[in-house]
């Protein structure tokens, strides 16, 4: 995000171009990632955050790259690829669910931390432990019930239409992503009972520090 | 059931779960009752998929990476160049025309997702350089969104049309009307905040700098052409046209303006894929929240209780309006106009209102509705790209929710707002 | 009990009427309650029939073609040509049809469903912006399908250019002019305003619209013979209510559409117009017997034969 560079100076349309450029630190670095888990499980973990950084980037690539040949498809050959609508609903649930880990992981995902915000952090650390429990249990448990929705489509057989490739295949991400971020929330509430400060997420500090503007 | 359904989601909200818990929560205790256990929860699962799922959704991540890649290169701020020259020297000037973007990129993409990201993404840090406050400016860009819904392509008035039987060609000119009443409001309101709050204007540009912005501008205004003429020029669906801007914006950034290399699109597009992650998986938890609700049969029951046939017009009205913008603060709009319609219909009849009147009223509270807290998808739209709290993102809006409500009570009883131009198109 | 009941359609449509008249015949003779969910409410077509096969829902009301992804032999009904084009001869063949009544229900029993009934839902027609009269016009037509391979290759066959579009964005997609043609039954495309948006209709008498009644098995095969007796008087009475309720249907949509709007054009094709229609049949034949299952032939020569059946008596 931008910051706030003197607004009343003088307006050059070049420099305000460069102001605007927002810098970096939104971007998440996953070169500096470190995992909640030790040793070798957290050199997976590390190894499972790229792949999953990985899968959200080419997702959107991929979208957009299907959604455009459809358009050339159909001016440009007279033919729409009528497969096009499937292969954004697979690239949708998969950006959805590696996302839903990768958030989990930058504690990023949407919150109303008003009330949270306003007690003291001696209510806030166990009040923190217990919603991530919470969240990590809600999580396991939409993996057991999402990993028994992909086996009955799987024992079915139904296909997509267009594709006509089994269903289930769209949908394996849901109880991986479901089952990955219960585990960063697990870690999160670990973190929380061996560390001093109140943790977002295993590699995030709570607050909006990073770029919190100040309130004029 | 339905006081301890919500009265758990409230209670999650606010102690700071993840939004998405709340949501789940609600439809988790809904499927135990209903179904005395959790055997069923597969169906939660095939809802959540199902809520992610529909095609049209598609054009949020597009505009996300599309108004993204701009922002990050040069196209947005040499757009936002070019409207400073023209009125930055005017008071509230900027506001203005970012309610005025707001209407009319919403008016043709018809998503207000889209819109808070793509007008909302570059020209909040240009509000912020002149001077507005960021709560201002959050509530403006989410509120002024609504608009997309009113003015045509919208698909709350399709999914209306059909379910009620009513001409959707009405609809949509119906729609205008009040959708420019609230881009005038929002505007007047703009004005006023900016001369309250003092913000500062710019020294008027002369005609050589104008001439200078536009010629600056010649390229990123090929954005416009692509959405507005692509879209309402038959060429591209709206998810079409968003993927049309991201290529566009890449042979832009990449190769025009040398802005961008490989390095920072991979970057952008994982950022992209990061919010609307964030976002989507509200949506997927809103659409099992939602399918409890309908399967429960929640809403025939609170409306059986009230006793709406007994109301004269106003009242049924009035009754509309507020039970379809309760119902959007919690459940996705269309499975509000899909449930509640019917329900309604036979009132709407007995009392002779005109249906493209009431269905102008209902298009509004469900616009109205996606920007209002608890669980407007707006909301969480802003949140996700702008990364401020929730707090900060809904602090602004009880002014906007003022206007919209006061337009709301204005539309029932003046509904020439919206058949005025109605009846001149269709000489009625 | 209380029972559920979800269909396609709105409440006031095709299969909101049967499933209106099933609910009022139930709820007369016996103390079951039936709770109707018109369509959208409970998800789309695919997550409705899951919730049926897992007896969340009672009773679903689905049409062939969204349940070939799981019975590809019910796609039979989107091969154009097939069924009778005369009402009476349609309502005779959808009773007495052997195909319908013995070879489909093992079908859909394997997916854990009870076939109660199929009816026919109306003449399926063109929508265009165009005057249609030939394959030639529908030459560059981007014609709005539904996603099926069988429908896709009709109208590929026809010469268009088959587009999907998901609903929602059909009546946008015609007036911006991104797509030029959809099709739907006459009820359809007057119940959705797809005429507002189009110029001209044609009845090219390729389809009709078929629909199918179900129930979860277990949930059948649980109830006592009374209430399978009360189940099945209670479909067979909506069946006649709902083949009467159509008769004139059509033609009472058409009036609509046509006071509605009375610049419009309806034209039904003579039988040499629709001959270069016909003769495409073959083609999307061959390409249902290639993905319309095991029992694909068996089906398809046996519906052949009560169509001649059902000819034969009216
Ligand atoms: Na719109
Ligand atoms: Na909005």
């Amino acid at each position: 995000m931008a910051s706030r560079q003197d607004p009343h100076g003088p307006h050059d349309p070049d420099l305000q171009a460069e102001v605007m450029v927002p810098s970096a630190v939104d971007d998440i670095d996953d070169s500096s990632y470190v995992s909640g888990l030790p040793g070798f499980l957290g050199v997976i973990d590390v190894g499972i955050a790229r792949i999953e950084a990985f899968l959200l980037a080419v997702g959107v690539l991929l979208m957009a790259a299907n959604t455009m040949a459809n358009v050339i498809g159909r001016y440009v050959f007279g033919q729409s690829l009528f497969f096009s609508e499937e292969v954004n609903q697979a690239l949708i649930i998969l950006i959805t669910f590696a996302g839903i880990s990768y958030a989990a992981r930058h504690g990023r995902h949407i919150r109303m931390s008003a009330i949270f915000d306003a007690v003291p952090p001696a209510v806030r650390k166990p009040l923190m432990i217990l919603i991530a429990l919470v969240t990590a249990a809600a999580m396991f448990l939409l993996t057991w019930y999402s990993l028994d929705y992909v086996m009955t489509q799987a024992s079915r057989g139904r296909l997509l239409p267009a594709l006509q490739i089994p269903v289930w295949w769209i949908i394996v991400w849901a109880p991986l992503g479901f089952f990955l971020t219960g585990l960063q929330y697990t870690l999160t509430a670990i973190k929380n009972l061996i560390h001093k400060n109140i943790w977002l997420s295993t590699s995030t500090l709570e607050g909006y520090d990073n770029e919190r503007e100040e309130e004029v | 059931m339905s006081t301890m359904i919500f009265g758990t989601m409230i209670v999650l909200l606010l102690l700071g779960f993840p939004m998405m818990i709340p949501l789940l929560a609600g439809s988790l205790i809904g499927f135990v009752m209903i179904f005395g256990g959790i055997d069923q929860l597969g169906t939660m699962v095939q809802q959540i998929l199902g809520g992610i799922r529909p095609a049209s959704l598609i054009a949020v991540p597009m505009f996300i990476f599309a108004a993204d890649i701009m922002t990050r290169g040069q196209s947005a701020s040499r757009l936002i160049d070019l409207v400073m020259a023209f009125v930055g020297h005017l008071k509230g000037g900027l506001a203005v025309s970012t309610a005025a973007a707001c209407t009319l990129f919403g008016a043709v993409s018809g998503s207000t997702q889209a819109t808070v990201v793509a007008v909302g993404g570059p020209l909040r840090p240009r509000m912020l350089n002149a001077g507005y406050k960021d709560n201002f400016v959050l509530a403006l860009i989410v509120n002024a969104s609504d608009i997309a819904f009113l003015i045509p392509p919208s698909i709350g008035m399709i999914i209306y049309g059909v379910v009620s039987g009513t001409s959707i060609a009405e609809l949509f000119i119906a729609g205008i009307g009040p959708g420019l009443l609230i881009l005038v409001l929002f505007s007047i309101y703009s004005y006023i905040y900016a001369v309250r709050h003092n913000v500062p204007t710019e020294p008027k540009s002369t005609w050589g700098d104008r001439g200078r912005a536009v010629q600056r501008a010649l390229w990123p205004l090929g954005f416009p052409v692509i959405i507005v003429g692509g879209i309402y020029g038959g060429i591209f669906s709206p998810t079409e046209a968003a993927a049309a801007c991201v290529l566009y914006a890449l042979i832009l950034e990449m190769v025009v303006f040398r802005e961008m290399n490989v390095k920072q699109l991979y970057a952008t597009a994982k950022s992209t894929g990061l919010i609307t992650a964030v976002v989507f998986i509200l949506v997927g938890a809103g659409a099992a929240f939602s399918y409890v609700i309908s399967f429960a049969q929640i809403p025939q029951e609170v409306l059986g209780a009230i006793g709406i046939d007994q109301m004269g017009p106003y009242g049924v009205l009035a009754t509309i309006s507020i039970a379809f913008f309760i119902g959007c603060m919690f459940v996705d709009p269309i499975v509000v106009i899909l449930i509640f319609v019917p329900i309604f219909a036979p009132v709407v009849d007995a009392v002779g209102l005109d249906p493209v009147h009431v269905g102008i009223i209902i298009t509004l509270q469900v616009a109205i509705g996606s920007a209002t807290p608890p669980f407007g998808c707006d909301i969480f739209t802003a949140i996700a790209v702008f990364r401020r709290p929730y707090w900060e993102v809904i602090k602004g809006t009880p002014p906007f929710i003022l206007i919209l409500l006061c337009v709301s009570v204005a539309l029932i009883l003046f509904p020439q707002i919206a058949l005025f131009l109605r009846d001149l198109a269709f000489a009625k | 009990d209380t029972w559920r009941y979800a269909f396609e359609e709105a409440m006031d449509e095709v299969q909101g009427v049967f499933a209106q008249k099933f609910k009022e015949e139930i709820e007369a003779n016996s103390d079951h309650e039936i709770q109707l969910f018109p369509f959208g409410t409970l998800g789309e077509s695919a997550d409705v029939m899951e919730q049926a096969q897992s007896g969340i829902l009672q009773f679903v009301d689905q049409s062939p073609g969204f349940t070939g992804a799981l019975i590809p032999e019910a796609q039979v009904f989107f091969v154009p040509y097939l069924l009778p084009q005369d009402e009476d001869q349609l309502a005779s063949f959808f009773e007495n049809s052997v195909a319908i009544n013995e070879l489909f229900p093992p079908l859909y029993e394997e997916q854990g469903l009870k076939l109660l009934t199929m009816f026919p839902e109306g003449e399926v027609m063109m929508t265009t912006q165009e005057p249609v009269t030939s394959p030639e016009d529908l030459n560059e037509v981007k014609f709005r399908v539904m996603t099926n391979p069988l429908l896709v290759g009709s109208y590929q066959a026809f010469g268009a250019t088959p587009t999907p579009l998901p609903w929602g964005e059909v009546y946008g997609a015609l007036q911006t002019g991104i797509i030029q043609g959809q099709e739907n039954p006459a009820f359809f495309i007057e119940s959705t305003k797809m005429y507002e948006v189009t110029d001209h209709i044609t009845r090219t008498g390729h389809n009709n619209f078929t629909t199918a009644v179900m129930a979860n098995l277990d949930f059948y095969e649980g109830l006592s013979e009374e209430d399978k007796t009360l189940v099945q008087d209670a479909i067979d009475v909506a069946f006649d209510h709902i083949i009467e309720y159509q008769k004139g249907l059509t033609e009472e949509s058409l009036a609509k559409i046509k006071e509605a709007k009375p610049s419009i054009t309806i034209t039904t094709l003579t039988e040499e117009q629709r001959q270069p229609f016909m003769d495409t049949a073959d083609e999307v034949e061959a390409e249902f017997l290639e993905i319309g299952g095991d029992q694909a032939e068996e089906i398809l020569n046996q519906l052949k034969e009560d169509l001649e059946a059902a000819s034969g008596e009216s």
